[in-house]
C-alpha cells in the first residue's frame, strides 16, 4: 500500500509545484482582464445615464469616467494615500481590513471544499446560520457569565465555537447527501442558502428579535463580548480589530499546514485530484466528503461569527454576500490557503472601495458585483490567457512556438525553486 | 423508498404512453381538487422554470452543463422590462405591441450571454461549473447596476403585463378550458416550447447530434459532424429557451423587476436544473416537474393570503427543501457521458 501512496505523493507535489507560478500569473491576468472589461462597461453604461457634465462623443454624453472609478475603488479603499494627510489607521483602510478578515474565513471555507473536489456554494448559508448561532449563544450566555475581562475571554471563544459548530453541521448536510445519496452538492448547497435565509428569518421573528429595535436584528451582545481592539494601535473605527485579522492569518497558516502536512489533508487533496486513486490508497471517500464539507461549513460559520462579534455586535437580517465573495476569493487564489490571504485582501479592497465609489462617484456601486463575477469568469478560462500568451510570444520565427515560452519556462523555474 | 421511486421513474421513462396517462389522471385530480386561482398562478409561475429547464436539457445533453441558467433568466427578465420602458409602455412599434418587442429583447440579451458562456466553455475550455457560477454572479450584479442607471433604484418601474389571450370555443372546455385557452401568451409559449423541445430533441437529426455530442462526441466527430458547432447551437438554444422563460415571466407575471438580493427570479433557474434532473432530461417531464414546483409556490402564496399562522419565510423555503428531497430520493440521474468534458477534434 505504501508504494502507490508514495508515487501519488510525488505526483501531487509535482502538480502543486508546477501550477503555483502559473496560477499567480493567470490570476493577475484575470484581474487585469476583469478590470478592463469592467472599465468598458462603466464607460458604455455612462452613455445611458443622465448627467450635467461628461465626455461628449458622437452626440452622446458619457457620464462615467472609468479611471476615476478605479481610482476610487482601489485608492479610496486605502483612504486615498496619494492625497495629503493620510494616516495608516484611517477609516477606509480599517473597512478594507475588516472585509479582508471576513473574506479570509469565507475564502478558506470554499477553498477547503474545492481542494477535496467539492463545490461548496453554500458558504453563504453556513455563514448566515452560524452567525445567528453565535449571536444567540453569546446573548444568552452573557446572562450567566460575569462581565469584564472574564466575560471577554469566555464569551468570544464560546461565540466563535457556536458559529463553527452550527456552520459545520449545516455544511455536513450537503456532505452527507452527497456521500450517501449522491445528491449533487452544487445544487443542494445553493438550495440550502435559500433555506438558511428562511429558517433564520423565522427563528428571528419567533424568538430572538430584539424587542427594542425596529429593524430585524437580534439583541446586541454586551460590549465586552465584541472582539477587542488592541489598545494604542487603534484604527479610527471600533468595528475592526487587528486581533481578528491576526486570528484569520493564523487560521490561513493552520489550514495550509493541515492540507500540506497532515494525513487528513493528504487524503483530502488526493480525493480532490484523483478520487479513484484515493480510494485505492485506502481513503474512505464518503467519510472524507462529509468531513471536508463539515470543515468547510465550520469555516463559513466562523466568518459569520466574526461578522456578528466584530462588525455589528448583533445578527441582522440581510446578511451581506460574504459567502459568495468567498467563492471569488477562493477561485482567484487557486484554492490555495496562502493565496486566499492575498485574494481576500484584494477583495477587501474592492468591497471597501465599493463604498468609496458610492460616495465619490455617480456610478452604481453594484459594479463591484459584476467585477467579482468577471474575475471568476476569467480565472475559469486559463486557456484564454495561454492562447493570448502564445500569440504574444510568437512574434518572429516559428521556433519560439515549439519552445512554448510562457508555460514551459514557468514550470521549470517553479520546479527548480 | 429511494430505489422504489427511482425504479418507478425508470419504468415511466420506458413506457411513455402509460406514464402520460398516469400523469394526466393526476393532473385532472389536481384540477378538480384545487381552486382555479391557484391553478392559473401555477401555470404562470411554471413559465420560467419549465422553459429554463428545457433550455438546460439542450445544453447538458450536448455536453455543456449550464449552471448559469439563473443568470440567463435574470438578464432576460430585466432586459425585457427595460426594453418596454424605453420603447414606451402601452404603445406599439412597427405595428407590434411593445410588450412583444420586450420579449424579443429579453431573448436577445439571454442569447448574447449564452454566447459568451459558450465561447468561454467551448473555445477556452473553461470549467463549466465555475463559468456558470460566474454567469450567475455577473447577472446578479448587472441587473441592479443597469437598473440604478436607468431608474435610480435596483428595482425597475412597473409596466403593463401581457393580457390574457382567449381562444374561442376551446376556452369553454370544462376543467382545462379556462386554464389552457384563456391564458397570457407566455403560458402558450411554455406549452409550445415544451412540445417543440421534445420534438427537436427526439425526432430530428439535430436532436440526435445533440445527444451524441454529450454521449460520444468522438463518434459524432467521426461521422463528420462538427461537435463544437452542435454544442454552440445547443448552448445558444438554452439561451433562447431561458430568455423566453425569463422575459415571459417578467412581462406576463411580474410586470416589474426587483434587482436587490436574489432578484425577482429568486433561484428559479436552480429549481429548473433540479427539475430537469428529476425529469431525466425529458422536456415534457420537465414541464410536468415545473408544475410541481410552481404549484408549491402558488400554494404557499395562497396559504399566505389566506392568513394561515405559518411564518411566511418558512413557507417560502418549501420549494427549496423539496428540490433537495427530490435530488436525494429520485434525482440520481445518469449525466450524459461527456458532460463537463471538453472536446477537441482530432485529439488522441
Amino acid at each position: 500500500m505504501s508504494a502507490p501512496k508514495e508515487r501519488l505523493d510525488r505526483l501531487l507535489e509535482r502538480l502543486v509545484r508546477a501550477s503555483v507560478l502559473e496560477r499567480i500569473v493567470i490570476s493577475l491576468a484575470a484581474l487585469l482582464a476583469a478590470v478592463l472589461v469592467g472599465g468598458v462597461l462603466v464607460f458604455v453604461s455612462g452613455g445611458f445615464a443622465s448627467c450635467r457634465a461628461g465626455l461628449d462623443l458622437a452626440g452622446r454624453t458619457f457620464c462615467y469616467n472609468p479611471m476615476q472609478v478605479y481610482y476610487e475603488l482601489f485608492l479610496g479603499a486605502l483612504g486615498h494615500p496619494l492625497e495629503g494627510g493620510w494616516s495608516p489607521t484611517n477609516y477606509r483602510l480599517a473597512t478594507t481590513l475588516q472585509q479582508t478578515t471576513l473574506l479570509i474565513f469565507a475564502g478558506l471555507s470554499v477553498a477547503v471544499a474545492f481542494r477535496a473536489g467539492l463545490l461548496n456554494i453554500g458558504t453563504q448559508g453556513q455563514l448566515v446560520i452560524g452567525g445567528l448561532a453565535t449571536a444567540v449563544t453569546v446573548v444568552y450566555a452573557a446572562a450567566i457569565v460575569p462581565g469584564g475581562f472574564v466575560g471577554t475571554i469566555v464569551l468570544i471563544p464560546l461565540g466563535v465555537l457556536a458559529g463553527a459548530v452550527v456552520g459545520g453541521l449545516y455544511g455536513a448536510i450537503p456532505g452527507i447527501l452527497k456521500a450517501y445519496a449522491d445528491a449533487n452538492e452544487v445544487i443542494t448547497t445553493i438550495m440550502l442558502n435559500f433555506v438558511a435565509v428562511g429558517v433564520t428569518s423565522t427563528l428571528l421573528s419567533w424568538r430572538f428579535q430584539d424587542p427594542n429595535s425596529s429593524t430585524s436584528k437580534t439583541r446586541s451582545v454586551p460590549e465586552y463580548a465584541e472582539i477587542p481592539t488592541i489598545p494604542h494601535v487603534g484604527f479610527e473605527r471600533m468595528d475592526f480589530s487587528l486581533l481578528a485579522l491576526g486570528f484569520a492569518v493564523a487560521l490561513i497558516l493552520g489550514i495550509a499546514w493541515l492540507l500540506a502536512r497532515t494525513s487528513f489533508g493528504y487524503e483530502l487533496r488526493t480525493s480532490g485530484i484523483q478520487p479513484a486513486a484515493a480510494a485505492y490508497g485506502g481513503v474512505d471517500e464518503k467519510r472524507m466528503t462529509v468531513a471536508s464539507m463539515t470543515l468547510s461549513g465550520a469555516l463559513g460559520g466562523i466568518s459569520g461569527a466574526f461578522w456578528v462579534l466584530m462588525v455589528h455586535g448583533s445578527w441582522r437580517e440581510n446578511v451581506p454576500s460574504i459567502g459568495f465573495d468567498g467563492i471569488a476569493v477562493s477561485v482567484l487564489a487557486g484554492n490555495n490557503p496562502i493565496g486566499v490571504g492575498a485574494a481576500a485582501l484584494l477583495f477587501g479592497v474592492i468591497k471597501s472601495g465599493q463604498r468609496s465609489i458610492g460616495t465619490a462617484t455617480n456610478v452604481p456601486p453594484e459594479l463591484v458585483g459584476i467585477l467579482s463575477g468577471l474575475i471568476i469568469l476569467f480565472v475559469a478560462m486559463p486557456e484564454f490567457f495561454r492562447l493570448l500568451g502564445r500569440r504574444y510570444v510568437d512574434v518572429g520565427s516559428p521556433e519560439p512556438v515549439r519552445a512554448d515560452g510562457g508555460t514551459a519556462g514557468a514550470d521549470g523555474g517553479a520546479d527548480d525553486a | 423508498m429511494r430505489n422504489a421511486l427511482h425504479n418507478a421513474r425508470e419504468r415511466a421513462a420506458r413506457r411513455p404512453v402509460e406514464a402520460t396517462i398516469g400523469g394526466l389522471v393526476l393532473l385532472l385530480a389536481f384540477l378538480w381538487l384545487t381552486p382555479a386561482s391557484w391553478q392559473a398562478a401555477t401555470l404562470r409561475l411554471a413559465v420560467p422554470i419549465a422553459l429554463a429547464a428545457i433550455g438546460g436539457i439542450f445544453a447538458e445533453k450536448s455536453g455543456v452543463i449550464n449552471i448559469g441558467i439563473e443568470g440567463l433568466l435574470i438578464v432576460s427578465a430585466f432586459s425585457s422590462i427595460i426594453a418596454v420602458h424605453w420603447l414606451g409602455d402601452g404603445a406599439a412599434t412597427m405595428g407590434l405591441s411593445n410588450q412583444w418587442w420586450g420579449l424579443l429583447a429579453g431573448v436577445l440579451a439571454s442569447v448574447l450571454l449564452a454566447l459568451v458562456f459558450a465561447i468561454v466553455c467551448i473555445e477556452f475550455e473553461a470549467d463549466q461549473i465555475i463559468a456558470g457560477l460566474a454567469v450567475w454572479l455577473i447577472s446578479l450584479g448587472l441587473a441592479p447596476f443597469a437598473s440604478r442607471i436607468v431608474f435610480g433604484s435596483p428595482n425597475t418601474a412597473n409596466i403593463t403585463r401581457f393580457g390574457a389571450v382567449t381562444v374561442p370555443v376551446l376556452s369553454e372546455l370544462p376543467l382545462v378550458g379556462h386554464l389552457l385557452f384563456d391564458a397570457p401568451p407566455q403560458v402558450y409559449i411554455m406549452l409550445l416550447g415544451a412540445a417543440a423541445g421534445w420534438y427537436v430533441l427526439s425526432r430530428t437529426t439535430f436532436g440526435r447530434w445533440v445527444v451524441a455530442s454529450g454521449e460520444n462526441p468522438k463518434a459524432l466527430d467521426t461521422a463528420g459532424v462538427d461537435v463544437r458547432k452542435v454544442r454552440y447551437a445547443a448552448v445558444l438554444l438554452s439561451g433562447v429557451f431561458a430568455g423566453l422563460g425569463g422575459a415571459g415571466f417578467a412581462l406576463g407575471h411580474l410586470g416589474t423587476f426587483a434587482g436587490g438580493g436574489d432578484t425577482a427570479i429568486g433561484g428559479r433557474g436552480f429549481i429548473a436544473i433540479a427539475t430537469y434532473l428529476l425529469a431525466n432530461y425529458h422536456p415534457i417531464g420537465a414541464l410536468l416537474g415545473s408544475f410541481l414546483f410552481a404549484g408549491l409556490n402558488s400554494m404557499q402564496n395562497g396559504l399566505q393570503t389566506a392568513g394561515y399562522a405559518i411564518p411566511s419565510e418558512l413557507i417560502r423555503t418549501i420549494p427549496y427543501v423539496t428540490v433537495i428531497v427530490v435530488l436525494v430520493f429520485v434525482g440520481r440521474t445518469r449525466l450524459p457521458a461527456a458532460a463537463g468534458d471538453h472536446y477537441e477534434s482530432g485529439e488522441d
